[in-house]
């Protein structure tokens, strides 16, 4: 044992006095003089966290603290708690947006550190579990109890916050359109769906004349506007309009029509939509591409099952790729001046 | 051959009938078996059904606890019951610190020679602490606590591990208006530098300098023990084997890492607290009641109660 030794804590520090605070003078030659008022006399004070000098924030802490434990205990006594983990899988994620850390020092009096907003927060996230808990359950009174609590902290713009990231729902007007937007290179196009009118079918077709039909034959109307051969029997009047032009004047390239109708024709409803198109900027290929992504935008509002289709065939994803710039040393993009061995 | 059952014991007629028996228990499974099986909860009525099923298994258990053993959750030991029904100083034993693991110090490398009076021994590398010398000791501090609350003193409780907070709060909410607590870490300067911490109004109009100052563990705050010291304010500790026990001047060798040693402790030094205020605010009544009966004495003209030279 090595007792030179010290512990590494306590090695450095003296514990004793080495400066007087005051020179000793004999008590009877105070009453003499006018003291300041004694130490018994004047009021303690109030919080017993006083010692800590942040009062205030540790005494709402063990608030918050003890309201979780009484939320704790209620839900015990309701053998709601312990959760077994299917039950805990099955209660909603928990959407909260708590208030900053600059709000949350001045909803509770007090500078805040990251590490005690931290705190503050775990205890608010658990309150909000028990509170899942028992509004899932079905005990209104604790779930009120605790939501009186919890709403305190919570951000005003909370939905604004959680609503970050997820696009906004497409609306529809009074006639039923779909109003969405296409981009892709530097072109955009606004895009207008409505349903297209059904003409009544007639009894002495077959049940066989189904949607191949007339989807061929919708298709063939699209894009040969101007053909003698046209059935009679099962046309739609569905039509694509760009700029105010039918769709196969203003792309004569079929390599921009196909791309146009691409999203109609992979989910099936070529002939059940009115589509109506305003599209500026960019070139051809740039210009069929912002219509397709507005077009399958729009049908994905109008028929959310076929979102999913829509998303495999990655039409519902805006193309990210732009022209690239010319370099300097280059002379386009990527291609280099031929190389001279000298 | 040799078997009862035949030479394929695993096809006997008593194995078949085995596999039976869980069948008979299904369609009362609600009651008999356990309660977190997993099932699908869509609905509120679902979430009661799970409620139900364990109310049912509870009743179940209640029903049997009846029978069998004597030995119930309510009278035995339960961890939580050291915190909320600390002893009483007359009360603390050398069992109950054992139990407590109160003799368990720090390696035997790390030993302060200081420390040697208060150590039994060594083994397994251990320091063990010497539980008779911790005993007298640690009513010697409940005796100092109980004067000092019931001579109107104030009292800080500091216990700065996340496992302390709950044991220092709870023993100043025990003693009352004048103990106080730090469960987080102290901040240098609380006492050496109140105007700057504190605030002039406060410094200067309330009572800000505490009586007495309790550590549980004194290792880590080494500048409120120094700052105790500057102001002349006495301090117990709770003292390990690797620390000089004169730092502190009402020191309690025991195990400074065991949360349930500090329970036991500040548990026994707030009862002491507590039976301070009681004898305190007894005398405040005795004496106001000896005060207004030499009142209604005065008034009626009668020398029958002498007046206490208070």
């Amino acid at each position: 044992m090595n007792v030179l030794r010290r512990p590494p804590g306590l090695s450095s520090f003296r514990f004793y006095s080495t400066q007087t605070t005051r020179p000793f003078v004999p008590p009877a030659s105070l009453n003499h003089f006018e003291l300041p008022q004694r130490q018994r006399e004047k009021p303690r004070p109030a919080s017993p966290s006083f010692y800590t000098a942040r009062p205030d924030f540790y005494d709402q802490l063990t608030s918050l603290e003890s309201a979780l434990r009484h939320a704790k205990n209620a839900l015990t006594t309701c053998h709601l708690l312990p959760l077994p983990q299917f039950a805990r899988t099955a209660l909603p994620p928990r959407v909260n947006a708590w208030v900053d850390k600059r709000e949350l020092g001045l909803k509770l009096r007090s500078n805040l550190t990251t590490s005690r907003y931290r705190r503050v927060v775990l205890v608010l996230n658990e309150l909000e579990t028990y509170r899942a808990i028992a509004e899932k359950a079905g005990i209104v009174e604790l779930q009120e109890g605790i939501r009186s609590i919890t709403e305190l902290f919570e951000r005003a713009d909370a939905a604004t916050m959680l609503a970050r990231g997820k696009s906004k729902p497409v609306k529809f007007d009074e006639y039923g359109r779909s109003y969405t937007l296409g981009k892709r290179k530097t072109s955009s196009a606004r895009v207008w769906i409505v349903p297209a009118q059904r003409p009544p079918a007639d009894p002495s077709t077959t049940a066989l004349s189904t949607q191949a039909t007339e989807t061929d034959s919708a298709l063939d109307a699209l894009l040969n506007p101007h053909s003698s051969s046209k059935s009679n029997e099962h046309v739609s009047v569905a039509q694509i309009l760009v700029n105010n032009t039918p769709l196969s004047t203003y792309f004569p390239i079929p390599a921009d029509r196909t791309r146009v109708i691409h999203p109609l024709k992979l989910t099936g409803l070529l002939g059940a939509y009115n589509i109506f198109a305003i599209v500026r900027g960019g070139g051809t290929s740039g210009q069929s591409g912002a219509v397709a992504h507005g077009i399958a935008k729009g049908i994905a509002a109008h028929e959310p099952a076929v979102a999913t289709i829509l998303r495999k065939g990655k039409l519902l994803r805006r193309d990210p790729r732009m022209v690239e710039r010319k370099k300097p040393g280059l002379a386009k993009a990527r291609k280099r001046y031929t190389w001279v061995k000298r | 051959m040799a078997t009862k059952a035949g030479l394929r014991p695993w096809l006997s007629a008593t194995r078949c009938l085995w596999k039976s028996r869980p069948s008979v228990l299904q369609h009362r499974r609600n009651v008999f078996t356990s309660s977190d099986e997993p099932f699908p909860l869509q609905s509120p009525d679902d979430w009661q059904l799970l409620q139900d099923r364990r109310i049912r298994f509870k009743m179940l258990v209640d029903l049997f606890s009846e029978h069998g053993s004597t030995v119930t959750r309510d009278n035995t030991f339960q961890p939580h019951h050291q915190l909320h029904r600390p002893l009483a100083p007359s009360e603390a034993t050398l069992s109950a610190l054992i139990a407590a693991g109160a003799h368990f110090g720090h390696a035997k490398a790390l030993l302060n020679p200081n420390f040697m009076p208060y150590a039994y021994g060594v083994r397994a590398g251990i320091t063990i602490i010497d539980l008779d010398s911790t005993l007298p000791l640690l009513r010697r501090a409940a005796s100092v606590m109980r004067a000092v609350v019931e001579r109107d003193g104030t009292i800080v409780f500091v216990g700065t591990r996340p496992d302390l907070r709950a044991v220092v709060r709870k023993a100043a909410e025990r003693i009352g208006p004048q103990a106080f607590h730090v469960g987080e870490r102290w901040l240098p300067g609380t006492l050496t530098n109140k105007l700057q911490l504190f605030g002039r109004d406060v410094a200067n109009e309330q009572r800000v300098t505490p009586d007495l100052v309790v550590f549980l563990n004194p290792m880590a705050n080494a500048h409120a023990i120094r700052e105790c010291a500057i102001q002349h304010i006495p301090t117990i500790g709770i003292v390990d084997s690797n620390v000089d026990p004169r730092v502190v001047m009402y020191p309690i060798p025991a195990n400074d890492e065991s949360p349930r040693t500090a329970e036991l402790i500040t548990g026994v030094l707030s009862i002491a607290g507590r039976e301070g205020r009681v004898l305190r605010e007894n005398k405040e009544r005795s004496k106001e009641l000896r005060q207004s009966r030499y009142k209604r004495g005065q008034e009626r003209g009668s020398t029958r109660y002498v007046a206490d030279t208070e």
